[in-house]
C-alpha cells in the first residue's frame, strides 16, 4: 500500500518533467523568394532558418524563423536594397508559426494555416498546401507560400524606374527530425 | 506497524515530491514565450496536472531557436542608414539613366564636329555651331556624370557587407569610365584649341574620340552589369 502510494505520488510530482511531448527540430532548410521584373528574375535564398516543432495533445505547434539578412540573391547591392525595402533592420526576422494535427498527417499533400510575421506585419495564410514525405526518421516538407508585396505593405522595389511584380512567392523546403 | 509507517512516510514522500513538481512548473513559467496573448494563454493551461495528457504542449518560441540577440534585435539606426543609402542610389540610378542621353548625343555630334579633307587637313564640319553644340553636350554630360557619381560615392556604406555579384563589375567599370570622363573633356579642349589655331589635331588630343568611345562603352557596360542576368538567361 505504502509502496503504491509512494510511486503514485512520485509519478504525480514528476509528471510535468516527463510530460509526453515529441519535439521536432529543423535540420535543413531552403527558403527562396522569387522576384520578377521585366528585365530579369531574381531568387533570394536563405539556408539559415531554424525551426522547432512541439507535439502534445492533439496538435503540433511549429515555429520557423530566419534572419531577413540571410537571404542571398547573388548580388550584395540587391540584397541590401531588399533589406531596406522590407524594413529588415527594424524587423530582422521572418517568423512563421503553424499548427498541424497530432499525429501529423501521412505523406502526401498537407494543408497548413500559416501565421507569418514579416516586415512589421502579421499575416495569416490559410490552407497553404505542402508536400510531406518521410525518409527514415526525417520528414521533408516543401511548398510555396503565396506572398505578395502588398500583403506586407512593401513598396515594390523598382529597377530602371520599373517596379517588380507584386507577387513574391516563397518556396520552402524543410527537413525535420525528432530531437 | 504498517499504519505507523504509512502515516510517517506519506507526508515525507509528499514533501519530497512537491519541490520537484514546483520546480518543473517554475521552469515552464520562466520560459513562457513572449508571443501573442492568445498563445500565452494556451501555454498557461498545462499547469493543471489532471489534464496534462490532453492539453497541447507549450508552443515553441523564438528564443527556443538559438538565434543571437544581435540577429533578432531591431536596429533603427541601420534602417535609417539603409533608407538613406537606397534614396541616394535611386537618385544615382535615375541620374545615370538621364546622363546617357547627353552622353550619346555628344558621341554622335562628335563625329560630325570635325573631319579631315582629302589632303589630311582638319576642317570643322558642318559648322562652328555644331562644334559648340558638341562642346556644350560634353560639358553637360561631364556635369551630370560627376553628380551621378557623387550620389554613389556619398551613399552610406553598410558595415560587414561583402561585395559580390554583378555589382562588383559595375563598380570596377567605374575605374574605366571615371578616368575616361576626366580625360575626354581635357582632350576635347586640347583638340578644340588646336583646331581653333588652324592646326591639325595631333598628339594626345587626337585620342579624344577614341577615349570618348571607350568611356561610353564602359558606361553602357556598367549599366548592363547591374541588370545582369537578363530574363532570358535566368534559370528558375
Amino acid at each position: 500500500m505504502i509502496r503504491r502510494l509512494g510511486v503514485a505520488l512520485l509519478v504525480w510530482s514528476a509528471a510535468p518533467l516527463v510530460l509526453a511531448q515529441t519535439q521536432l527540430v529543423l535540420v535543413r532548410s531552403t527558403l527562396s523568394y522569387h522576384m520578377s521584373h521585366p528585365i530579369h528574375h531574381v531568387d533570394g535564398t536563405s539556408t539559415e532558418a531554424k525551426g522547432k516543432g512541439t507535439c502534445g495533445g492533439a496538435k503540433c505547434d511549429f515555429l520557423i524563423a530566419a534572419p531577413v539578412n540571410s537571404f542571398k540573391s547573388g548580388d550584395s547591392n540587391r540584397d541590401l536594397h531588399m533589406i531596406e525595402a522590407v524594413r529588415g533592420a527594424q524587423y530582422p526576422m521572418v517568423v512563421v508559426r503553424t499548427t498541424l494535427p497530432n499525429p501529423i498527417p501521412a505523406d502526401g499533400t498537407i494543408y497548413a494555416d500559416l501565421e507569418v510575421q514579416f516586415a512589421g506585419q502579421d499575416l495569416h495564410y490559410p490552407h497553404v498546401a505542402f508536400q510531406k514525405s518521410t525518409s527514415g526518421k526525417q520528414v521533408q516538407i516543401s511548398g510555396t507560400v503565396p506572398a505578395t508585396c502588398s500583403d506586407f505593405k512593401i513598396e515594390p522595389p523598382s529597377f530602371l524606374t520599373v517596379a517588380i511584380k507584386n507577387e513574391i512567392p516563397v518556396s520552402v523546403s524543410m527537413t525535420w527530425q525528432p530531437q | 506497524m504498517r499504519n505507523i509507517l504509512f502515516y510517517r512516510l506519506l507526508p515525507s514522500l509528499f514533501l519530497i515530491s512537491m519541490p520537484i513538481a514546483l520546480a518543473a512548473q517554475n521552469v515552464a513559467t520562466v520560459s513562457l514565450p513572449d508571443a501573442p496573448d492568445a498563445q500565452q494563454q494556451s501555454t498557461q493551461q498545462p499547469s493543471s496536472s489532471s489534464s496534462q495528457q490532453t492539453q497541447p504542449a507549450r508552443p515553441p518560441d523564438l528564443s527556443d531557436l538559438g538565434f543571437s540577440p544581435q540577429q533578432t534585435q531591431a536596429d533603427p539606426q541601420l534602417q535609417a542608414r539603409l533608407d538613406k543609402r537606397t534614396h541616394m542610389l535611386k537618385v544615382h540610378q535615375r541620374l545615370g539613366l538621364i546622363t546617357l542621353a547627353p552622353m550619346a548625343a555628344a558621341l554622335f555630334t562628335g563625329s560630325l564636329a570635325k573631319g579631315e579633307d582629302h589632303e589630311g587637313r582638319t576642317f570643322r564640319a558642318p559648322s562652328d555651331a555644331n562644334l559648340d553644340f558638341h562642346a556644350a553636350l560634353g560639358g553637360l554630360t561631364a556635369a551630370m556624370y560627376f553628380t551621378t557619381a557623387w550620389y554613389a560615392i556619398d551613399a552610406p556604406r553598410i558595415a560587414g557587407t561583402h561585395h559580390r555579384g554583378p555589382i562588383r563589375f559595375h563598380e570596377a567599370l567605374a575605374f574605366v569610365h571615371g578616368p575616361g570622363m576626366i580625360a575626354t573633356p581635357i582632350l576635347g579642349i586640347m583638340a578644340y584649341r588646336q583646331e581653333q589655331n588652324g592646326e591639325r589635331v595631333h598628339g594626345a588630343a587626337s585620342a579624344h574620340g577614341a577615349v570618348a568611345g571607350i568611356t561610353v562603352a564602359a558606361y553602357a557596360a556598367s549599366m548592363l552589369a547591374v541588370s545582369w542576368p537578363p530574363k532570358f538567361l535566368h534559370r528558375h
